[in-house]
């Protein structure tokens, strides 16, 4: 087999020969180099920090604590995370202090040297813990600080608490349902996953201008952040160009440029902090735990009747790290967004513990609701006796039918991929004496434009046009699109269309990188600023820019995947045969990119159903390294196949639907579905390792 | 210590610490940025280079080790090799690209260990290089390409 050709890359060729330059790769003139001091416990209060052991050790410029920067305190949507903590730090691998010296390796070196006395505090250590009555409080008075979401009625311990939907009819629904499936669910903490640590280059100039080298793919909603923290102007502060090497969702927080600026300010030169890749598994911003009780109700012939869906996630010792509104993760507030079910009630709480902060990673919330819902149906169907994939015809969306939410989509094609998946299912070979099984779930994720700005000038260089675009390439294709659209529209050859990210001084602004939402935003720019290019008389520059509100186009996409599984009944060891995924599409711009986000997808759903845990215990993270924290290879992963059900109407003149988010979802539960399917054992909590596969298999004598 | 080895192809030297990495001289010393740092402990391959051959984890590999030794990194296989870089290019086979040069040198040193790999060897063989993007089809199809197996 081939590759499929389309668009190709325009970043292949650097990337491919290391030519790239990544945070971590940039070198400013007269640069300092930083290295955190960390604590070591999930709960305590600071009695006394000395650092002059460090201060005397080569090559030291300086080290510092809250008491030299201030209490700043930063965050996404909530302001309630510390640069350097401030009299008590509340999880393991907090930053204390920063040591600046001249090396990397010096920094490091001081940094061991600095001695912090502390008395320890109860450590809180799940959001069950955190929310109990009488728990102690990780933070006095939550409610206090800068865009807070909760009041003192909330009960203990909440950053963030959501209900949707109408309660008492949805009790009602369940009370008068004839069947109905009433279970818990759990998922882990997972790390994203990107390979390139969080870094951060800083340089506060002598007028004060603050310029900033990160791999944050919002850079001007970092702007903001940093200057609602460090009360500056947003026009003082500029975030330079840099491509990120991977994000799913975890490049999306100011993390270390708030501790840079500081220290650039305290010592005149730029400072540089790259994370160490433990660092960054045990102290950035990873995915909610998630507890999740479903109570699903159906009639005798399955339709769907109401669906109770309780979240108790663990958002760990700041807010900081999640950026909507809500403060919440939207896939929970979305569970059973695939179906009709005329009554839905949602409660989805966040708890604070001392634990790492935790974060949005790919569809924030997703795959948690996801696997708990899709599973919830397949018990279902059990207990009525229907096929699963039955059921799900039955109930999934068909045109004209409103969601959950009430939404209209403006077509609903659930049931053909649902089909489309089945016919694409052929079974595999077995491995003689183990178990065989497949299993199914479906997802679906609105495609939604946002805010994005674009200019386009002639290329001084001869000939053709450049398009600067606000955002970094994160690996997912975006400045290929913008090149490809550019191309097609204004009858260009692609090597007329030069695509570069400019700083954030340069363009009036973008929402960033994520909610899939980057393909359909800079494909409705690029038609804009086509049609005025096209339109123009002279030869002035061309600037677009998109507000928060987007197209109106009521989009979704559907998947389906299935799962086809192989369990060993003497070790309980699963091994997936085949993951087939098949999507809801509409036109395609580069098929090399878009496949590779569908197989990414889904290896990073296999990794999520049978691999990844940070193992947080007692508020540390016991998988602290890429050893302890496994994650797919080549060699892990199953025949990875993909229908694509074309002909889908998207948005914009590119007819795009988005495809970032869509395999990753419905993975876990398809492989929990296969080996229910597989062995007669229902598993609720994921990663199914061999242990949790046999021990509820029942353990042989 | 001083070091010397072949870098590239060409004479160098360095002076290193005792516990310096092969990682960390390449960046730092001779600007070899190509080469990244991801785990650091061995295990995603991001910072592979060949030593005398052989694909190493530089994060890993003590630069007083390497005294004497034929280093090659991602630098000096695209220049010495243009079909590999070809390879990755044609079938677009990276999406951040971070993982790509440790993927691109695990490819040259599979070619030397087994010019003519099945599938389930390249799977294999690529398995020490972690890739978070693409679930790896697209890089199994480079690597078949560069071997002249598609």
């Amino acid at each position: 087999m081939t590759a499929t050709r389309g668009a190709a890359r325009l970043d292949a060729r650097d990337k491919a020969t290391g030519a790239t330059r990544y945070v971590a790769d940039l070198s400013l003139p007269g640069q300092l180099h930083v290295a955190v001091v960390r604590s070591p416990l999930p709960h305590a209060e600071i009695e006394a920090v000395d650092v002059s052991s460090a201060l005397a050790a080569p090559g030291v410029v300086g080290v510092f604590t809250a008491d030299d920067i201030g209490a700043p305190l930063f965050g996404r949507r909530v302001r309630d995370a510390p640069v350097l903590a401030v009299g008590k730090v509340r999880y393991v691998g907090e930053p204390v202090a920063a040591v600046v010296a001249d090396t990397r390796r010096h920094a490091e070196r001081a940094a061991t040297l600095v001695d912090v006395a502390y008395r320890e505090l109860p450590v809180v250590a799940s959001a069950a813990e955190a929310t109990a009555p009488e728990a102690p409080m990780v933070h006095d008075a939550p409610w206090d600080y800068p865009g807070a979401v909760v009041g003192p009625g909330d009960g203990p311990n909440l950053q963030s608490v959501v209900r949707r939907g109408d309660e008492d009819l949805t009790a009602e629904a369940l009370r008068s349902a004839p069947v109905v499936v009433d279970a818990l669910y759990t998922t882990p903490a997972g790390h994203q996953g990107y390979l390139e640590p969080q870094g951060c280059v800083a340089r506060v100039g002598s007028d004060g201008l603050v310029e900033v080298w990160i791999n944050n793919k919002s850079p001007y909603r970092l702007v903001g952040q940093l200057a609602a923290s460090l009360g500056l102007e947003p026009d003082r502060i500029v975030v330079h160009p840099v491509p990120i090497g991977g994000d799913f969702g975890g490049k999306g927080s100011p993390m270390a440029a708030p501790l840079c600026v500081a220290l650039s300010r305290l010592t005149g030169r730029p400072c540089r902090l790259v994370l160490r890749y433990s660092e960054d598994l045990t102290s950035t911003n990873p995915r909610h735990p998630t507890t999740m009780r479903v109570r699903l109700g159906a009639d005798r012939d399955g339709h769907l009747l109401a669906l109770r869906f309780d979240s108790l996630a663990d958002g760990g010792a700041y807010a900081a790290f999640k950026p909507i509104a809500s403060v919440n993760l939207h896939g929970v507030l979305e569970a059973g967004s695939p179906y009709r079910i005329p009554h839905r009630y949602i409660e989805s709480r966040i708890a604070y513990t001392t634990t790492v902060p935790k974060g949005h990673a790919r569809a924030p919330g997703a795959p948690q609701a996801t696997f708990a819902v899709e599973s919830a149906m397949d018990e279902l169907a059990g207990r009525l006796g229907i096929d699963p994939v039955e059921l799900r015809r039955r109930n999934v969306l068909g045109d004209g039918d409103p969601n959950p939410d009430g939404i209209v989509w403006i077509e609903a094609r659930g049931r053909e991929v649902l089909d489309a998946a089945v016919a694409a299912l052929t079974p595999r070979p077995v491995p003689l004496g183990w178990q065989h099984g497949w299993g199914i779930s479906l997802y679906d994720r609105a495609t939604a434009p946002g805010q994005t700005s674009l200019r386009l000038l002639d290329d001084p260089d001869g000939g053709g046009v450049v398009a600067e675009v606000p955002i970094p390439e994160t690996g997912t294709g975006n400045h290929t699109v913008v090149r490809e659209g550019l191309a097609r529209l204004l009858g260009l050859g692609r090597d007329r269309v030069r695509v570069v990210h400019v700083p954030t001084s340069d363009l009036p602004g973008d929402a960033g990188v994520g909610g899939s939402r980057v393909t359909a935003s800079l494909s409705e720019a690029v038609e804009r600023a086509a049609a005025a290019w096209a339109a123009r008389t002279g030869s002035e520059p061309v600037v677009v820019s998109l507000g928060e509100a987007g197209g109106a186009e009521r989009v979704t996409s559907f998947s389906a995947q299935i799962a086809q599984v192989a369990v060993d009944p003497e070790t309980g060891q699963v091994r997936v045969l085949e993951i087939v995924s098949a999507v809801d599409v509409a036109d395609i711009v580069n098929p090399a990119a878009h496949r590779m986000q569908i197989d990414g997808g889904a290896a990073m759903g296999f990794g999520f159903a049978l691999l990844e845990d940070l193992k947080i215990e007692g508020g540390q993270v016991g998988a602290g390294n890429l050893g302890d924290f496994r994650m797919p290879t080549a060699h892990d992963l199953p025949a990875l196949t993909t229908v694509l059900v074309t002909g889908g109407r998207g948005v914009g003149a590119l007819n795009v639907k988005q495809i970032g988010e869509l395999t990753n979802v419905p993975t876990a539960a398809a492989i929990a579905n296969a080996v229910a399917a597989a062995t007669g054992a229902r598993i609720r909590s994921i990663p199914l390792t061999a242990e949790a596969v046999l021990s509820a298999m029942g353990a042989p004598e | 210590m001083k070091i010397a080895l072949t870098l590239n192809g060409e004479q160098a030297s360095a002076d290193v610490e005792g516990d310096s990495q092969v990682l960390d001289v390449l960046r730092e010393q001779f600007g070899l940025t190509g080469t990244k740092e991801g785990c650091g402990v061995g295990v995603c391959g991001a910072c592979s280079v060949l030593v005398d051959g052989n694909p190493v984890s530089s994060c890993l590999y003590l630069a007083g080790m390497a005294d004497g030794a034929e280093v090659w990194t991602v630098e000096g296989l695209a220049a010495k090799d243009p079909d590999l870089i070809e390879a990755f290019v044609e079938c677009e086979g990276m999406q951040c690209g971070i993982c790509t040069p440790g993927q691109v040198v695990a490819a040259a040193a599979l070619r030397r260990h087994n010019p003519d790999p099945t599938e389930e060897e390249i799977r294999t063989w690529m398995s020490g290089n972690l890739c978070r993007c693409t679930g790896y089809g697209t890089i199994v199809e480079a690597v078949k390409r560069y071997v002249g197996r598609d």
